[in-house]
């Protein structure tokens, strides 16, 4: 168990799978912190500070300053902690200030033992331990008040930063408490798990829109990412990369015409022990400019390794043969027996679904600045995995990673991108072979060819009916690269079902639905080509973006075999027997209101229209939000398809800030729409093809649908809105387009030719 | 030397003429808030504004910037408070925020010459920047809002002038 796991968890939320990820010592990911005072961002804080928690501090003007240990992606969730805390402390909001955690320990999740930011995870694993900070201030300073007035501490009210005694009517400011110095006490862990928290309707702050903390920031240009980092003497490294995705070695490197390049330092070819690049070479100089001039005068020879002739082609085709074997990959899910069910069922489906490999691309390109002090390796980047990466940058310097100090910055998109670590291995290198601070900036090109992408996958999906139309058996194999494996820490996988040995969860996370199926199958099978070739990533919504795919698309298809209407047989199918007592429910009632919002089934559309549903659980069964949604689309004779309105509904349990849920929402939405319908990344001769936005081409405004985002607030805990909603768009949409027109496209995205092909077929 | 009028102010910097001008405002006067999205022109993150019209700053060479006004979102406004930076707020527009200068950059540009734009005439004005989070629909919002705000003001301005 990880020392740093913290006893707060949410005991009624099952997440024992998780809850001592990296702390296990043999993965070596360990990290120790390297003394005080050494980490500008968190300089220790003035005496007078008044410090209940590791998690904010007060200082003697009121302002209340919450470290937020949680990548900050643009979901707000620094902001959304700032509002846990002063909804129990009894802040005012526009007290309130936020600023990000180094890798220190101490900011570690409180359930996840480590600092990383995903799986839409944050705000419910947090919900508890910020609450119960923010009361173990109110409580400290309201005791400190009461010795101060000479009143009793349980005649006091604490609302807006403020501490009044109604009786004498006194009252003292926080910052007139913190000022006084008399606020000192401490909590023990177990004081803090005593403390009662406040009951849903007393909250003043949780369930309001407040405006989020860095929003300010990010429209005067003075929000400062990894790639706007300047220190002293620092230089600029340009990336030349390989024209294989994965396994290229550098024969040679010809520096010759670098050398005219005015301003040019040096050209550093990695040594990555760490495995997490291959081939790769920076060129430094002292503009980004002259490094990038200088990086395409580098003449340099590769042996393109063993993945140089492949493509996309070949992975799918292996991926094929996987699945063809009967003893590959290991079992996810295994009740009672879908093969004897086939041999005595009434009508057998049976279904293939593809995605192709899909490119996170956030709008920062991928970056790091690397800076060697004394014996501290100082790491400056927008990283949603500190703990990790700032061991790969400890690796790729061959020091250890209790000298590494992570300093986070906002990140200009995340998207699981930079769940990675990439990016540390040239910055550090580069700055330890020039002796001077280095900032490495990917190019475009770099960023897209060198993605750690979401994998492609193939699916095989087999379903029986019986004589009455009930789905009495499905089986399910999922074939791809396995992305978390790839981290090579242990404890993020999963025991398979069939023992044979541990599976990558994150690749088949939802095909565990809440259907009722007596016999059900789910297969994990690991594509090593495409593991190989592809080192894959976790893309926003992760597994659930491609299993819900399938799943999604064969429930409709299992309806119109059966003669009944898709949304309908979903809520048959969700009838809350046994294991999926309570989700079940919640995801019907969330698929009804989807249903009741958007006229499904009332509406009458014209020729060439029509509107199709899908529900998911994602993102795990044990970290679900219910979600569901209605597209309806338009398709022209072309096969074009036209999204008219997204109806997307989200059972959240309880929502913190509902403004920030309703962005949340509608960007995952039409990040689903995007990766249905216009994101394509193929791989060939080895390598990505697409290198920049005219060739890989997410949504634009003009192709923008109407989106109506509904959430459901119903009182139970909070759970998760940064991914879920991106998994139920791209099944709603298929589904739609064989409604309008007749035409089941199985593979992603969803373009016109397979819509036209389908159409005829 | 060549000389750069930004923001309003002169100032000299040291770079060959074919450098993009976005890395001589990013690195030389380390104004940070115009950002590199693509390198080609091709995503909007990087817009300023020459003379008042929105340009790719990665596709501007410094010689082609010389002589000319050049905006970027520090100089927009004194304290940040143009109509559309208050609608971009009004409105939470941004998450991620990064491509958030270079939108409102080249919002400006178009409500400069127009404060009643039509949806259509917004879209058609801002396709050509992308927003990987997705926040479309508030920025059509932020700019319908902020275009309504200029006509207030210039009724109001025009009231006051004509009293």
């Amino acid at each position: 168990m990880n020392k740093h796991v913290k006893n707060l968890a949410p005991e009624t939320t099952d997440l024992s799978r998780r809850s001592f990820l990296v702390g296990t010592a043999a993965t070596g990911l360990v990290l120790g912190y390297a003394g005080s005072g050494i980490d500008q961002a968190l300089a220790a804080p003035a005496p007078a500070n008044f410090e209940p928690s590791v998690w904010y501090a007060i200082a003697p003007d009121g302002l209340v300053t919450v470290t937020c240990g949680k990548a900050d992606m643009g979901q707000h969730v620094a902001s959304t902690m700032a509002q846990i805390v002063a909804e129990e402390l009894g802040a005012n909001w526009k007290d309130m200030r936020v600023q990000l955690a180094s890798n220190d320990p101490k900011f570690n999740d409180p359930v996840l033992g480590a600092q990383i930011t995903g799986g839409s995870w944050s705000t419910m694993m947090n919900f508890d331990a910020m609450s119960r900070a923010g009361a173990a201030g109110r409580i400290a300073l309201t005791e400190a008040a009461a010795a101060s007035m000479g009143v009793p501490a349980g005649e006091l009210v604490v609302r807006d930063s403020k501490i009044s005694h109604p009786k004498s009517k006194k009252s003292m400011s926080f910052a007139e408490v913190v000022k006084s110095g008399k606020a000192t006490k401490t909590f023990t862990a177990d004081d803090l798990k005593a403390i009662k928290l406040k009951s849903p309707d007393q909250y003043t702050m949780i369930g309001v829109s407040v405006p989020q903390l860095d929003i300010p920031l990010k429209v005067n240009g003075t929000a400062k990412y990894g790639i706007d980092v300047m220190l002293p003497g620092m230089v600029y490294g340009a990336l030349v990369t390989p024209p294989v995705r994965y396994g290229a070695t550098v024969k040679s490197v010809d520096d010759s015409a670098a050398k005219k390049v005015p301003g040019f330092i040096k050209a550093v070819t990695l040594d990555d022990k760490t495995t997490t690049t291959t081939g790769w070479v920076v060129a430094v100089a002292n503009t980004y400019a002259n490094a990038k001039k200088a990086a395409a005068a580098l003449k340099i020879d590769y042996d393109g390794g063993p993945n140089a002739k492949l493509s996309s082609e070949s992975l799918l085709t292996e991926a094929k043969r996987l699945q063809g074997l009967s003893d590959s990959g290991q079992f996810f899910v295994k009740d009672g027996d879908p093969n004897a069910a086939f041999g005595t069922a009434a009508k057998v489906l049976e279904a293939e679904y593809t995605t192709n490999i899909n490119i996170h691309a956030p709008m920062e390109p991928m970056n790091a600045t690397a800076e060697f002090k004394g014996d501290i390796l100082h790491i400056y980047s927008g990283n949603q995995f500190a703990t990790r990466s700032g061991a790969i940058a400890a690796g790729a310097a061959g020091i250890d990673p209790k000298f590494v100090v992570m300093h986070q910055m906002w990140l200009g998109g995340g998207f699981g991108r930079r769940l990675d670590a990439d990016m540390m291995v040239p910055a550090v290198q580069a700055a330890k072979a020039v002796g001077k601070p280095v900032k490495v900036i990917y190019t475009r090109e770099n960023d897209m060819t060198m993605d750690f992408s979401r994998p492609l996958t193939y699916q095989k999906v087999k379903a029986g009916v019986d004589g009455d139309g009930k789905l009495v058996a499905l089986s399910h194999d999922v074939v791809s690269a396995w992305p978390t494996q790839r981290w090579g820490i242990p404890d993020f996988l999963s025991p398979s079902v069939d023992k044979k040995g541990p599976l990558d969860a994150f690749t088949v996370n939802g095909s565990d639905f809440f259907y009722t199926v007596p016999n059900h199958y789910v297969r994990a099978i690991k594509n090593e080509m495409a593991h190989n070739a592809t080192p894959s990533g976790q893309l926003r919504s992760v597994a659930p973006g491609w299993t819900f795919w399938a799943v999604e698309s064969m429930v409709d298809e299992i309806a119109h075999a059966t003669g009944k209407d898709p949304a309908l047989l979903r809520v048959e199918l969700l009838d809350g027997k046994g294991k999926n007592d309570g989700g079940a429910q919640r995801l019907r009632n969330t698929l009804l209101a989807a249903m009741g919002l958007a006229g499904y089934g009332t509406k009458k559309l014209p020729k060439g229209e029509g509107m199709g549903v899908a529900c998911v659980s994602s993102q795990e069964r044990a970290t679900a939000s219910w979600t569901a949604c209605v597209a309806h689309v338009a398709v022209a004779p072309s096969g074009e398809v036209t999204v008219k309105k997204l109806t997307v509904a989200t059972d959240v349990g309880t929502q913190v800030n509902p403004d920030g849920i309703r962005a949340q929402v509608e960007g995952a939405a039409l990040w689903g729409m995007s990766l249905a319908l216009f994101e394509k990344a193929t791989l060939k001769d080895g390598g990505i093809e697409q290198t920049n936005f005219d060739s890989y081409t997410p949504l634009r405004m003009s192709q923008l649908p109407e989106v109506a985002v509904n959430v459901i607030a119903n009182g139970e805990k909070a759970t998760g809105v940064g991914e879920p909603a991106v998994t139920v768009v791209a099944p709603a949409i298929g589904n739609a387009v064989f409604n309008a027109v007749g035409a089941r496209v199985r593979g992603l995205p969803i373009t016109a030719e397979a819509v036209k092909a389908a159409m005829k077929a | 030397m060549p000389n750069l009028n930004i923001n309003g102010r002169n100032m000299s910097v040291e770079a060959a003429n074919d450098t993009p001008l976005l890395w001589v405002i990013r690195e030389q006067l380390q104004m940070t808030g115009t950002k590199f999205g693509c390198g080609a022109g091709l995503c909007g993150a990087c817009t300023v504004h020459l003379n008042g019209e929105a340009v790719r700053s990665c596709q501007t060479s410094l010689a082609d910037a010389v002589g000319k006004k050049i905006t970027t979102i520090e100089g927009l406004s004194a304290k940040g408070e143009h109509p559309l930076q208050k609608a971009w707020v009004a409105e939470q527009v941004p998450q991620c925020g990064y491509c958030q200068s270079g939108q409102i950059m080249q919002a400006a540009a178009l409500l400069s010459k127009n404060t009643n734009p039509t949806k259509e005439e917004v879209v058609a004005h801002m396709d050509g920047n992308l927003c990987r989070c997705m926040t479309y629909s508030r920025i059509q919002k932020a700019i319908m809002r902020a275009a309504s705000d200029m006509r207030t003001a210039s009724a109001t301005g025009s009231e006051r002038r004509a009293t």
